[in-house]
């Protein structure tokens, strides 16, 4: 079974002939290159996200799992910043659909950040992993100020050490090998998937030397060719291929049966 | 036949490069059923004077010529590269320049680079630029090497009919006068696509002058090859963009 942990969804175009060809498209790539279910988020909102916003892209993130379901299984995002209605938005979101499964934060703040403390606890109280928006570049740091990177997740694990948080797209941009190194030291129930346009020779590998496979998972962030691209080339074991491909999330989510 | 434009050997300055000698790139090549491939200096991007760079290519592929088809970083900027130019051609029997203006401190419009184009076009190489050799955002700290603009390239395309150029490694055709502009523009213009978008690239530009390329051993293969599944493609389309494309254009 081949899980994509870290994809999205849109708003339904409602004045187009197929409001979800996006969707219907990614299902396509998934279909054609074997990726059986895609876990989405959707972020169709101006960031910083309004609790208005993120209300409404739960809403639509909610329609696509009716509409494909089985294929599409669901992150409720939220702005951390907003803490009661943040988690007010989890409870009815998990509550709506039994394919909503986690939580997407963005970069509204720093994943360290004591205004994300109540999600965090909230996400642990309920036993269900977080999708961190990630990256650490030498340049352009001003363009997201408060994208947090490796340092962050591994302090807010230290925090939470019962969080199961996913660091978004460790070829996502910015220096792997930092991102990498800089979570090595994280809770062992933390971990990153692999998405990102940045397909790199050596970095899957990179990341099972130093953070271990069961701490990774595939991954697209719906670039169907780099996602499956850098997985289907990166040398590893048969027994790591099937942890990363979908072993280690069915764990983290309690759906290994 | 898959005939790879995008293939390199040496060291890159700010990350390890695996795989990186002939053998170990043909083993590469031959796991993924990859025929022939054009390779490159990476060591002579960062060399200051580029030449070693080639001339360490030329020692490292001289048993395996049948395969690896040599292309030759060349910086105009530098003293004396016409010289290394010739030595290239002649005793290297290269096939095409490789231009780096975002690593050697030179515009794509700069007088510098369009004589290095006049000079290939008298030569009969193509001559390749790199949108991006790495993404930005994971630059070395002391390297500010941001991606060549698309347009301007197209505008050296656009001066230079007579001679052809090799897109490699870049992102954001669609939005680009390769595209937008496919009409009016000179038909010298080949595209690789291992970041994406062989589809729009194959309506805009016609399935003639879209080239397959990995970028290994630097980049893993896998995405370009996942590019060409998921094109919605004949056979025989699918054949001419794995190689036949570049074979005619570089005459091998």
């Amino acid at each position: 079974m081949l899980i994509d942990v870290h994809a999205h969804c849109r708003s339904p175009q409602e004045d187009a002939e197929d409001p979800w060809a996006e969707e219907r498209a990614l299902i396509a790539r998934m279909d054609a290159t074997g990726i059986d279910v895609a876990v989405v988020s959707n972020l169709s909102t101006p960031r910083p996200a309004t609790i208005e916003g993120f209300r409404k892209c739960n809403r639509e993130m909610l329609a696509a799992l009716r509409e494909f379901r089985g294929r599409f299984w669901g992150y409720a995002y939220v702005n951390p910043g907003y803490a009661e209605e943040a988690v007010a938005e989890i409870d009815y979101c998990l509550d709506a659909d039994s394919d909503c499964i986690g939580v997407k934060l963005y970069h509204e703040y720093l994943i360290c950040d004591p205004a994300v403390r109540p999600v965090l606890a909230h996400c642990v109280e309920l036993g269900i992993p977080i999708l961190q928006h990630a990256g650490y570049g030498h340049v352009n740091r001003a363009v997201e100020p408060h994208i947090s990177d490796g340092s962050h997740i591994t302090a807010a694990s230290w925090d939470f050490p019962e969080a199961k948080i996913i660091a978004g797209h460790i070829g996502g941009g910015g220096d792997w090998e930092w991102a990498i190194k800089a979570m090595r030291s994280a809770s062992p129930v933390s971990g990153a998937d692999i998405s990102g346009s940045v397909t790199d020779e050596g970095l899957v590998e990179y990341a099972i030397r130093m953070m271990g496979a069961d701490r990774l998972y595939f991954a697209t962030d719906n670039q169907t060719h780099t996602g499956v691209g850098k997985f289907r080339s990166a040398m590893m074991s048969d027994e790591d291929r099937e942890k990363i491909a979908s072993k280690n999330f069915l764990r983290l989510i309690g759906r290994e049966g | 036949m898959i005939f790879d434009c995008n293939a390199y050997l040496g060291n890159f300055f700010s990350r390890q490069i695996r795989n990186n000698t002939a053998p170990e790139l043909l083993a590469v090549m031959d796991e993924n059923e990859i025929d022939r491939a054009v390779v490159g200096s990476l060591s002579a991007i960062m060399y200051r004077n580029c030449q070693m760079g080639n001339e360490e290519l030329a020692a490292e592929i001289a048993d395996y010529r049948d395969r690896l088809v040599p292309f030759a970083v060349i910086n105009p900027a530098y003293a004396d590269w016409e010289y290394d130019l010739d030595w290239c051609v002649n005793e290297m029997g290269i096939r095409g320049v490789r231009a780096y203006p975002q690593y050697h401190s030179y515009g794509v419009l700069d007088p510098c680079c369009k004589e290095l184009v006049q000079a290939c076009g008298e030569r009969k190489l193509p001559v390749t630029f790199f949108g991006r050799q790495e993404d930005y955002r994971q630059s070395h700290q002391k390297v500010d090497a941001p991606d060549l603009a698309l347009n301007d390239l197209a505008q050296l395309c656009s001066e230079f009919p007579q001679v052809n150029f090799m897109i490699l490694e870049a992102i954001g055709h669609g939005a680009s006068r390769f595209v937008t502009e496919a009409d009016t523009l000179p038909k010298n213009s080949y595209i690789e696509f291992s970041r994406g978008g062989v589809d729009e690239l194959v309506s805009a530009l016609g399935v003639e002058r879209v080239i397959f390329g990995t970028g290994i051993p630097m980049k893993y293969p896998g995405p370009a090859f996942v590019c060409m599944e998921l094109l919605e493609a004949s056979d025989e389309v699918k054949q001419q963009i794995f190689g036949e494309n570049l074979a005619k254009l570089l005459e091998v």
